[in-house]
């Protein structure tokens, strides 16, 4: 049977009681003079309808929920990517974001990567200072437990690919690490361009638009381009999106493509390339032909990694998914297209995708 | 058949225009002292592409990297914007959209560019007593199909 | 043999073709010109416009259209005479006859004046006269003399007590037949705020149509470097205007309110659907108006344009995506003439099959609009 690869797990400090060891007094004294905690609702990002407790913040209750629990069809975990998204929504003051980090961090080494060797890390890095942002990523370069940067979904005024952040991109390029775009983020920027949402289920669905507006930055500024080595996870943002935005972009670029002459491909051929989705959520149809059409037409077994994502709740589509794959794209989803992503676990170039249709099981089940 | 369309001098080096000879519409381009036609008819959706823009192809590494290759020149179909080799009527969108079968000669593109699989027609130019002659005997293979 | 000057703007067509099937054209853009406006608007309102201008910038000043100022090349009305006004694309009846209307047999044509889109969130007072100063030109200039041409209503969006007077001002004319509201709006469509509008348009059995562009604020999103960016996103803008509606409660609260999503495509639809239906199952005590699948919802009351029509690698995956929708029968042809991505009303559709198309041509807008189609389309 497939080890799982977990591509998206996440953790949290219960409180700010176990960063504080990784705080300077100063910003001990600040949290506390602000009375700040680790809310694991995240300033209404999971509120309790959305998760099944909160994320594990020791490694028994990791092991418990996630690594010694049965995957689907009762596999085994052989690795998971832990994420730890407690500073996403940190305020503007980027010092603080940059000590949150840092601390945020260790505590994830000391906490599970120290003494688990299933576990890989994930690189919460300060976003409100860029430099920061580099420094921290250089810092944890040479740990192989940690695999990923971990960037808000939603965040600044300026989308990912802007120059601006681009030694952020460069710094996890050269250090092997994988970009992962997470849902999320700073909750004091509205999620859609006329402003906050009346509910929770607009707000949830948003990260969908969030994450294709990121992509379509990172395309059209160059970044895939210029840095080949960098590879995106999107994580918890949806990707039965992808195929009409890729068919978009790449008309659209084949028309104005004069005002980005550096973007010298069709946009679909760096995402297909550079780019993989998180299996929690993913939003797939119900009748069992259009589920075939719709996994066809995405490339699902190329571009998918399998997340539990525990603890939040995203419905049964991943379930879905998994019965409709055949036994090599179930495979690729639950282990190998991750095993190859990731540094350490295996080969890390970026592979081309041939555009061929996947292969399905001759029937659906049930 | 070979058809003097305009005077060679008419058309200062850069400039292009569309001549219609029975019923179709020519877009003759100057280069240079060269000449070049294609059919005013882009393979996309159908634009009249002579009636299009014409510029060098531009060519960069990134955002602060970019130029004009004023020696490939590109026609840009006035609908949609897709660019066209004003010498061998080759496109540089890849795409999978089938192109209508046509005669033209194909050339290695600027740096950077994909040649893609669009053709416009492009008919032989040449410069005779000072006129520009279209031949337009080069047929397309086959036919536009309804 | 003729030649003729391909700088200059012609009035002449490309090679006239004919359709089989007549044609409503559910998304044309006429420009109103200032002078034209200005006759139109009263003072104090003609002195302001005049001395001060407007103060929303329209979106090209935001991103520069980078392919020919944003219009076809082609659809530049012949200059006056010298020292007389610009004359935009979109201005001229005549070349709209010849390059859209006649070619193309468009039975009926349903005009969106995008310039209400900025000039509906001015001032109320300012705003008001505005959209009633479009109006107006859009009766005089468009619709008396050409009569296969509809149009929409400009409204002071954002000023609902006028925009409602304006909509009851317009809505005896059957040649108005829907209320405009942009995709860019200073609160989500779900706001309180704008329930009267909705309410008026369904009132008078008019749908409201959602169209790209007013006053866009990108936050979480983070703001775009390019065109190519703002434009490939505009899909996402109306898919977040759908979401806003359907979750926000409504198409609940207002039950026989009708929209049209205009120029922000289709095939992202299904997927998002697949999205609300997942999302609604664990987000009930979110939304407790909402007692049965979103989709079913969306099924009943949205409308879709096909412009700007998608060109996937594998062409029969556009007839799969369209046909996951499950709403083929609310999806309208749109050419957006006379914008540079305009879709040919003969060839934009040949990709899907045929029974798939045909419907989108005229049939599904006649039923929406309540047009009356000439006999004998079927073909």
């Amino acid at each position: 049977m497939t080890e799982l690869f977990d591509a998206d797990t996440h953790v949290a400090p219960a409180s700010f009681a176990d960063l504080a060891g990784s705080l300077s007094p100063y910003w001990r004294d600040y949290a506390a003079g602000a009375a700040l905690r680790a809310d694991p609702v995240q300033a209404s990002a999971y509120p309790p309808a959305m998760v099944d407790g909160p994320a594990p913040h020791d490694l028994a209750s990791l092991r418990a929920a996630v690594l010694d629990a049965p995957g689907p069809g009762g596999a085994r975990t052989g690795t998971a990517v832990l994420t730890c998204t407690t500073a996403f929504d940190v305020s503007r003051n980027h010092a603080f974001e940059a000590a949150l980090c840092r601390a945020v961090n260790t505590w994830t080494a000391q906490t599970f990567l120290d003494h688990e060797p299933r576990a890989r890390g994930s690189v919460a890095v300060p976003l409100g200072d860029p430099a920061a942002a580099v420094a921290e990523i250089e810092h944890r370069a040479g740990d192989p437990r940690f695999v990923q940067v971990l960037l808000p979904v939603r965040g600044h005024d300026l989308r990912w690919g802007h120059p601006v952040f681009r030694p952020v991109l460069a710094a996890a390029a050269a250090a092997g690490l994988v970009v992962t775009l997470h849902a999320w983020g700073r909750v004091g920027s509205a999620p859609t361009t006329t402003g906050f949402t009346h509910t929770y289920l607009q707000d949830y669905l948003s990260h969908g638009q969030v994450a294709q507006s990121q992509l379509v930055s990172l395309v059209a500024e160059g970044a895939l381009g210029a840095l080949p080595a960098l590879r995106v996870t999107v994580a918890e943002c949806g990707s039965s999106w992808l195929p009409p935005l890729l068919w978009r972009l790449d008309k659209e670029w084949r028309g104005i493509r004069r005002e980005v002459p550096w973007v010298d491909r069709p946009p679909s051929r760096y995402v297909r390339e550079q780019v993989r989705f998180t299996t929690a959520p993913i939003h797939l149809p119900r009748d069992p032909a259009e589920l075939r059409d719709a996994l066809d037409v995405l490339g699902a077994a190329e571009l998918l990694l399998h997340a539990g994502d525990h603890p939040h709740r995203h419905g049964d589509g991943a379930a879905r998914l998994l019965d409709a794959l055949d036994p090599a794209g179930r495979a690729a989803v639950l282990h190998g297209n991750a095993a190859g992503w990731y540094r350490g676990a295996g080969a890390v170039v970026p592979h081309v995708p041939a555009p061929a249709p996947v292969r399905h099981a001759p029937e659906v089940p049930r | 058949m070979r058809l003097a369309v305009l005077p060679a001098d008419e058309l200062a080096p850069g400039e292009h225009r569309v001549v219609r000879v029975g019923t179709r519409s020519i877009g003759v381009f100057r280069v240079g002292d060269d000449y070049y036609a294609l059919a005013d008819h882009c393979p996309h959706q159908g634009g009249p592409l002579c009636r299009g823009s014409v510029a060098g192809a531009p060519v960069a590494t990134g955002p602060s990297d970019v130029r004009l290759d004023e020696g490939h020149v590109l026609v840009a179909c006035p609908w949609h914007g897709w660019e066209y080799d004003v010498r061998t009527g080759r496109s540089y969108q890849p795409g999978d959209a089938p192109a209508r079968s046509l005669p033209a000669s194909v050339e290695p593109g600027p740096p950077g560019m994909t040649p893609g699989p669009y053709t416009a027609e492009t008919f032989e130019v040449t410069v005779e007593d000072r006129w520009v002659v279209v031949d337009t005997g080069r047929r397309p293979v086959t036919e536009e199909t309804s | 043999m003729t030649t003729i000057d391909s700088t200059a703007a012609t009035t002449r067509a490309p090679a006239r073709r004919r359709t089989r099937t007549p044609i409503v054209d559910a998304d044309i853009h006429p420009v109103v010109t200032p002078d034209r406006l200005a006759a139109a608007l009263p003072e104090p309102w003609r002195r302001r416009f005049l001395r001060f201008g407007l103060r929303g910038a329209p979106p090209p000043a935001v991103y520069p259209r980078v392919r020919h100022g944003g219009m076809r090349r082609d659809s530049h009305p012949a200059a006056g005479p010298p020292g007389s006004a610009v004359r935009p694309p979109g201005s001229d009846l005549d070349l709209m006859r010849s390059q859209l209307l006649d070619p193309y047999d468009v039975v009926a044509g349903v005009l969106i004046p995008m310039q209400g889109h900025t000039a509906g969130a001015e001032e109320p007072a300012f705003a008001a006269a505005l959209c009633r100063a479009y109006n107006d030109v859009l009766v005089t200039d468009w619709l008396d003399p050409e009569p296969r041409l509809r149009a929409s209503i400009c409204i002071p969006h954002e000023s609902p007590a006028e925009a409602v007077a304006e909509i009851e001002r317009r809505a005896a004319d059957p040649r108005f037949v829907q209320v405009l509201f942009p995709s860019g709006t200073f609160l989500p469509w779900s706001d309180a705020k704008y329930r009267p509008i909705y309410a008026a348009a369904a009132a008078h059995g008019l749908p409201v149509a959602i169209h790209l562009g007013g006053t866009e604020g990108h936050r979480g999103d983070g703001w775009p470097s390019f065109y190519l960016e703002q434009h490939a996103w505009y899909g996402n803008a109306v898919a977040v205007a759908l979401t806003g509606l359907v979750a926000g409660g409504v198409l609940e609260a207002v039950p026989d309110l009708q929209v049209v999503l205009v120029e922000g495509g289709v095939s992202w639809l299904p997927s998002l659907l697949w999205g609300l239906d997942d999302a609604w199952e664990l987000c009930r005590d979110d939304v407790p108006w909402l007692t049965r699948p979103p989709s079913e919802i969306v099924r009943e009351r949205l409308w879709f344009t096909t412009q700007p029509i998608d060109e996937p690698p594998v062409p029969a995956h556009l007839a799969t995506t369209w046909e996951q929708t499950g709403m083929t029968d609310r999806i309208l042809f749109s050419s957006d003439y006379p914008h540079w991505d305009f879709d040919d009303p003969i060839t934009a559709l040949r990709v899907l099959p045929a029974a798939l198309r045909r419907p989108m041509a005229a049939a599904n807008a006649a039923r929406l609009y309540g047009l009356t189609l000439p006999g004998g389309d079927d073909d």
